[in-house]
């Protein structure tokens, strides 16, 4: 075997494996691998490779690779440090879905926000409780908001769903359009809540809804609703 | 040695390997909005099993990956199991399976690495299915070039996808 041809038939090995050589060039390259064990090797790794070429999609692969927002960042780490304060202060937050789904509360088709102080000017803004109604018996739910400067973060508490059942929360601005605020698995026992968060900006939130097994609940959030019921006071009075 | 116990270990992996996790969630879910949230979840379950993570088993990009592909299967069947939001417009369940869909993204991917010249002649050839002797008049150079750049182009492909995990 001549060095010479030995090094122009493996150029061709990419076409060659493509199926892209004219029968002449193909049946010299085909006497030449008879007798070329390294060329056979090559001609199998590039094969397989050939193969997944029908699996990329050139209108993809042509746009530069898609990037995540660069707040993702900031919401990842921002979402692990709260998870962390929470696990610390777990027992404290604790009760605020007992203390407010009583009987009374869960037959009410939207029940109150309670707007308290965030404490210490920790944040942006005070953070919000909001309430579910017209909620299945058993089961209660329950959110409080906090606003951040990358948009909002969510305790969400969940009892009395089916143990692993899968939730998953959206924020609604004033338009209706839903902002994602991910999702969790309610376990069975597990009386703690979810810690979250959405890019939607607390101030801009018209309502907040969870999909839990296959139903979806929604509660108004913040000025809007507090107005209105402010606004029917007066109107009473 | 890469750890995922504290939150600074946890900006290092996310500024490692954030894009590649984005680009592959994006690829399978079709949304950005889901390729974002799992994105997020992935790192959130890395951190909570951090101390789980053991470099001597796999490498921390593919621990990552395990966990983001676990989780777009949850993301997918939550999709599946509740009705369209209006809001959320043109989320389109994933048909394609999951394990396609990575060797997928993982092609496109290393097609983006390669050399320009190489992607030119695999995408002129191959996927429009030129003639060689066509695609060597317009790129001004013989038809000899382009065949070597077809073999040099699948070679690099085959580099780029070894390092990126791909054992075939």
């Amino acid at each position: 075997m001549r060095a010479e041809e030995h090094r122009e038939l493996r150029l061709a090995l990419g076409a060659y494996v493509l199926g892209d050589l004219p029968a002449a060039e193909r049946a010299e390259l085909e006497g030449h691998l008879e007798g070329c064990a390294e060329c056979r090797a090559e001609a199998a790794a590039l094969g397989s490779v050939g193969q997944l070429l029908a699996l990329a999609d050139p209108a993809r692969f042509s746009r530069p690779a898609p990037l995540p927002p660069a707040e993702l960042g900031d919401r990842v780490a921002a979402m692990i440090g709260s998870e962390r304060r929470a696990r610390r202060g777990q027992r404290r937050r604790r009760g605020f879905g007992f203390a407010l789904a009583g009987a009374a509360a869960a037959a009410a088709a939207v029940l109150a926000i309670v707007v308290f102080a965030g404490g210490e000017g920790s944040g942006p803004g005070p953070a919000q409780q909001v309430e579910f109604g017209s909620l299945p018996a058993a089961v209660e739910i329950s959110a409080t908001l906090q606003p951040h400067a990358f948009g909002t973060e969510i305790h969400m508490y969940v009892k009395g769903a089916r143990s692993g059942t899968l939730c998953r929360v959206f924020l609604r601005d004033r338009q209706g359009r839903a902002f994602s605020a991910g999702s969790f698995r309610y376990r069975w026992g597990d009386d703690s809540d979810a810690v979250l968060s959405s890019a939607l900006d607390l101030s801009r939130t018209g309502s907040i809804d969870i999909h839990v097994g296959g139903r979806t609940y929604s509660a108004p959030v913040g000025q809007g609703t507090a107005a209105a019921t402010w606004k029917s006071t007066e109107e009473d009075i | 040695m890469v750890e995922l116990s504290s939150e600074r270990d946890v900006r290092e992996a996310y500024a490692a390997h954030s894009g590649e996790l984005y680009g592959f969630a994006l690829r399978s879910l079709g949304d950005a909005g889901l390729a974002e949230e799992a994105v997020q979840e992935t790192f959130v379950r890395a951190w909570r099993a951090g101390e789980r993570f053991d470099p001597q088993i796999a490498s921390l990009r593919t621990w990552l990956f395990a966990i983001l592909r676990n989780v777009v299967i949850d993301l997918g069947r939550a999709r599946a199991a509740r009705p369209k939001l209006s809001g959320e417009g043109g989320v389109e369940p994933s048909v394609e399976p999951l394990e396609q869909a990575l060797l997928s993204w993982q092609v496109e991917e290393a097609m983006r690495r390669i050399g320009e010249d190489h992607r030119r002649v695999l995408v002129e050839t191959h996927y429009r299915g030129r003639p060689y002797a066509e695609v060597a008049e317009e790129l001004g150079v013989p038809e000899g070039t382009v065949k070597s750049r077809v073999y040099y182009g699948l070679r690099a492909l085959r580099v780029v996808l070894e390092e990126m995990g791909y054992e075939g």
